[in-house]
Formats: structure tokens, C-alpha cells, sequence
């Protein structure tokens, strides 16, 4: 009975599979350091988590109508940077600096979307001519250094806590929650992922591919963002090399939680708990001191056997 | 004029002409079966009405107000709705997606889905047409071909269109899912539906056709009451 509930939802079975590796990790690293199932540490684990897990919800809308999105990371540094500048250099006030950087994602994931609607070309071509534009312009913005010293009243604001709870896993929590409202309660999630189910389906039936391509990217956009902010409280700086190869380990992560990598299938839920398992992955071989080199090695084999499970649930 | 009318239609792919000067009217009542050979212009004039395709000359009419937006999300508002050959079904969705695909129920702001609503109003209109999904929660591609099509014929009747257009739908059916659909169709006519089919297999057209239309090299070559001609003769029109 349990067996047939999940292998008639693609769904539910990717989610299961994810949760159960999840499990697997918390159990072994349980047994192997005494520090993991500490609160300190679980905190750890969130806030180190909650950078890529904005990217990742960003990145869940974008596969979900089966595209990808490679300039993720870049938007995020840009952002951050710009957010550094502003509050530093330009001395504007958070109020504006914030929402101005985290819009600024959202008019690079428009432009994107906007060029893919264009030019026909495979988003993977566009979002990297982007990665680049907004890397350079990163680089442009802060003449390649790290924009450090930013009002004391935004690090406090940004590295604090709320109940106990810190600040960066409350505003990845507000980003879950939006993403999965707008995924799974709306007109416009449901459309991103019929135009990665079947483009052709989604236009016979008047649905505008791309009006929902242009959202798409302009939602995911914001989300990189939020993750820019969010790194630039983290860290205290606007650093305009952050997040090399966030863009990939954010795939991964969606991939992980059980979406279709040519769309159509995807959920906030899932791409979480791949965000999870990455997080839980590398802070259990950090407190067993494994090697950086090592940990990027287990990254890539999970990748690879988030692949084949995916295939497995396709199948059925 | 009630019914659909098309006025002097063309239409042209690159140098090809598909369709030249396409004039005629279909009646609301009436099956209409449009039969030709491969390339004669059938799907280019069904995708045209269905408003995926834009004519480069002439007019499409609707109870005799004209069709400017040329766009299939406004043919579907104007009452035109089309079942494709490939079903244009989203197969990773349920059955009940797929049923109000472009036309979801929503509640608050128009923009949040109302899944409960769509869930009720698509079993009640499966059981008024006779269709039996086993479960509506099942992605839509794991189902028969028989049922992918009951559902993509359901979907195009599912708000009363006026006109319902249908290319090749008993193409990849088994005998028994063939009749049902002919059902189906006898049930979209006797509605006052203006029923278009396009079909390669001429016993089904002649089951249900009031009237055929042959085309041959983008234009209507006869036209022409069922019970007055024979397969032969069509045969004969659609080859030579």
C-alpha cells in the first residue's frame, strides 16, 4: 500500500528517497561526531544552508519550466556588491539599499528571460552570457576588491537572532514558504511547470509561454537577490567573487529533491531537503576534518546518484 | 450568420502556399469532415481556426463577428475549441490540470488556484460525458491512449465551446475507444455545436459527417452532403 502511494506520485517517491538519504546522513554523522546533533550546530548547518537555499528556490521555478539558469550565482555576488556600495559609498539608508539590490536581481532575471523570448536560444546559453555580464559588473561596481564596513546597524540587524532563531534562516524560512505558495497555490507556478511539461500544451490552451518565461525568471532573479543581501550581512562585505559555483550546487540541490531537470516536475519541499542533505553533507565531513577537495568529490557523487534515482521514479 | 465563416483564407509557410482563398461556412448542428491527402492544408485550416496560425490574408467569423486577436487563448474565449492530433496534453499533470489547462478556477485576486472547485466541477462533467478515469490524482501520461484522449476531448467541451474542432481523433485508437468518440461527437452535434473534423479514416468520417470537404493543394476541391456521395467517390477526389 505504501509502496504503491509512492511509486503513483513521482512526486512523493523523489521526496522519499531525499528524506531517506537525509536520514541516512543525520544517522551516520550522529555516530561519527559528537558535535552534530548539537543546537549550535544544526544552527550552523541553516545558516550556512540558507545562501544556496534562496538560489535554490529561485532555481526550483526556473527547471520547473525547463530551463536553467547559470547566472544565479553571478545576480547574487552583483547584488551584494551593489547593496555593499550603496550603504557604504553612496550612503544610502537599508531601507532603500535592500529593496534596491534584491529589484536589481529581479531586472537581471527579466532580462534574461527577456533575451531567451528574443533570440530562441537555450536559456543555458543566455543565463551564462549573463553570468558574465553581472560578474564583470560586480567586479566594475567595487574595482575587484570586497567593499567592506557597513553600518553597524545592518550587521547587527542581519547577523542577530529572533528567538533564538537566526536571522538568516528566518528570511530563507519567509523565502520557502512565499516560493512554495507560489509554486503550488497559483495560476503562475502552475503554468511555469505545464511550459516545462509541454510548451506546445501551454500555448494551445492560451497559456503565454512568454509572459510565464519572463516571470519565471524575473522571480527567480529576485531570489538571487535576497541570497545576495543575504551574504552580504553574513559576511559584513559586498564581495563581488561570492558564490562561484553556487549556481551549480543550488542545481544540484533541485535535481537532489526530485525535479525533472527538462521541467514539468519540481517542488519547493524537495529542493529544501536537497539543500539539506548538501548542508548536512559537507558540515558532517567538516566536523570529521575531511579534506575541501574530498567534499567536492561526494558533492559530484551525489549529483551523479541524484541522477540515476530521478531516472529510477521517472521510469515509473 | 450563426455558425463559423472563412472568408478568403490564406496562408503561406516560407513559398509554400498552404492554404489559397479559403471561403465556405460551417453551420452550428452540423459535423463537418474536412478529408485530403498529406499537405493538402486540413491541419494549417484547423490550427488557423483554432487560432495557432494567423491567416496572411482574410477573415475568420464567428457568428458573424469577426476574429482580430488571432491568438488560441482568445478563439478558446470566444467559444472555439480544438483537440490537437498530439493531444497537447501536459502528461507529468493530473487529469483534472490538464482539464481547465489556461482556464483554472481561481479564488482571490484571480491568481490563487481553487483546486477543490476544479477537482468537483471535472468529475461531474466526466460522468455528463460518459467518461470514466480511475483515478483523476494519476499523471495524465501513465494513463491509455484511449483515456489521454477522452481527456483531451473532454477538456475541449468542457465550457460548451460553440465551435469544437478535432484533428485526427480516432488516429490512435482501438476499435472500442474509436466508438466512444464517435459517441462523443454525435453527443457535441446534437448540443448545436459546430462540429470540424479532420480524419484520415473514412469510415469513422462517414459515421458521423453531415458534410465533407475535400481539400487538395490548399483548396476545397468538393464540397459536398455525406448521404450524397460514397467512399469510393471521395477516394477518387482525394487522390486525383
Amino acid at each position: 500500500m505504501f509502496a504503491r502511494i509512492l511509486t503513483q506520485n513521482p512526486n512523493r517517491l523523489s521526496l522519499a528517497q531525499c528524506l531517506f538519504f537525509l536520514a541516512a546522513l543525520g544517522v551516520f554523522f550522529s555516530f561519527t561526531s559528537p558535535y552534530f546533533l548539537s543546537v549550535s550546530n544544526i544552527n550552523n548547518i541553516l545558516t550556512a544552508s540558507a545562501v544556496i537555499g534562496l538560489i535554490a528556490v529561485g532555481a526550483t521555478f526556473v527547471i520547473a519550466s525547463g530551463h536553467i539558469d547559470l547566472s544565479s550565482a553571478a545576480v547574487m555576488a552583483l547584488c551584494g556588491t551593489v547593496c555593499a556600495w550603496g550603504l557604504q559609498k553612496g550612503e544610502w539608508s537599508p531601507w532603500i539599499a535592500l529593496p534596491v539590490s534584491v529589484s536589481l536581481g529581479g531586472v537581471c532575471g527579466l532580462v534574461t528571460g527577456f533575451l531567451i523570448t528574443l533570440t530562441k536560444a537555450p536559456s543555458f546559453i543566455v543565463s551564462l552570457g549573463m553570468m558574465s555580464i553581472a560578474r564583470a559588473a560586480a567586479y566594475i561596481v567595487s574595482h575587484g576588491m570586497p567593499i567592506y564596513g557597513l553600518p553597524d546597524n545592518v550587521i547587527t540587524g542581519g547577523q542577530g537572532a529572533i528567538a533564538s532563531v537566526p536571522v538568516p534562516v528566518l528570511l530563507l524560512l519567509t523565502g520557502i514558504f512565499l516560493g512554495w505558495v507560489l509554486l503550488t497555490q497559483t495560476k503562475f507556478g502552475l503554468h511555469a511547470l505545464i511550459l516545462g511539461d509541454s510548451v506546445f500544451a501551454a500555448e494551445a490552451t492560451g497559456i503565454s509561454a512568454n509572459r510565464v518565461r519572463l516571470k519565471v525568471f524575473g522571480v527567480a532573479g529576485l531570489y538571487s537577490g535576497m541570497a545576495g543581501v543575504l551574504f552580504m550581512l553574513r559576511t559584513n562585505a559586498g564581495d563581488p567573487t561570492a558564490g562561484q559555483s553556487y549556481e551549480l550546487i543550488a542545481i544540484t540541490a533541485v535535481i537532489l529533491g526530485g525535479a525533472n531537470l527538462f521541467g514539468g516536475r519540481a517542488t519547493i519541499i524537495g529542493t529544501m531537503l536537497g539543500v539539506l542533505c548538501l548542508g548536512v553533507l559537507q558540515n558532517g565531513l567538516n566536523l570529521l576534518a575531511v579534506s575541501t577537495y574530498y567534499q567536492i568529490l561526494f558533492v559530484g557523487m551525489v549529483l551523479l546518484a541524484a541522477a540515476f534515482l530521478s531516472r529510477v521514479g521517472y521510469r515509473r | 450568420m450563426n455558425g463559423l465563416t472563412l472568408h478568403h483564407i490564406s496562408k503561406s509557410f516560407g513559398s509554400v502556399d498552404v492554404l489559397k482563398q479559403i471561403t465556405t461556412h460551417f453551420d452550428a448542428g452540423q459535423v463537418t469532415a474536412i478529408v485530403g491527402d498529406n499537405g493538402a492544408g486540413k491541419s494549417t485550416l484547423l490550427k488557423l481556426m483554432a487560432g495557432i496560425h494567423a491567416p496572411d490574408e482574410g477573415q475568420i467569423l464567428l457568428d458573424g463577428e469577426v476574429l482580430s486577436k488571432r491568438c488560441p487563448a482568445d478563439h478558446r474565449r470566444r467559444g472555439i475549441d480544438m483537440v490537437y492530433q498530439d493531444l497537447a496534453i501536459a502528461k507529468q499533470h493530473d487529469v483534472v490540470t490538464n482539464l481547465f489547462l489556461g482556464r483554472e478556477i481561481t479564488r482571490r485576486w484571480g491568481c490563487f488556484l481553487n483546486r477543490a472547485a476544479m477537482r468537483k466541477t471535472a468529475q461531474r462533467e466526466l460522468d455528463r460525458l460518459g467518461i470514466t478515469i480511475p483515478d483523476l490524482n494519476r499523471p495524465v501520461g501513465v494513463l491509455s491512449g484511449g483515456q489521454q484522449q477522452a481527456v483531451a476531448i473532454a477538456r475541449a467541451v468542457l465550457f460548451n465551446p460553440k465551435v469544437l474542432l478535432l484533428d485526427e481523433p480516432t488516429a490512435a485508437l482501438a476499435a472500442r475507444e474509436v466508438e466512444q468518440v464517435l459517441i462523443l461527437i454525435r453527443q457535441q452535434k446534437q448540443q448545436g455545436r459546430v462540429v470540424i473534423l479532420v480524419s484520415h479514416r473514412l469510415n469513422d468520417v462517414f459515421a458521423v459527417a453531415d458534410r465533407l470537404l475535400v481539400m487538395h493543394q490548399g483548396r476545397i476541391k468538393l464540397d459536398t452532403p455525406s448521404e450524397a456521395t460514397t467512399l469510393a467517390q471521395i477516394v477518387e477526389h482525394i487522390v486525383g
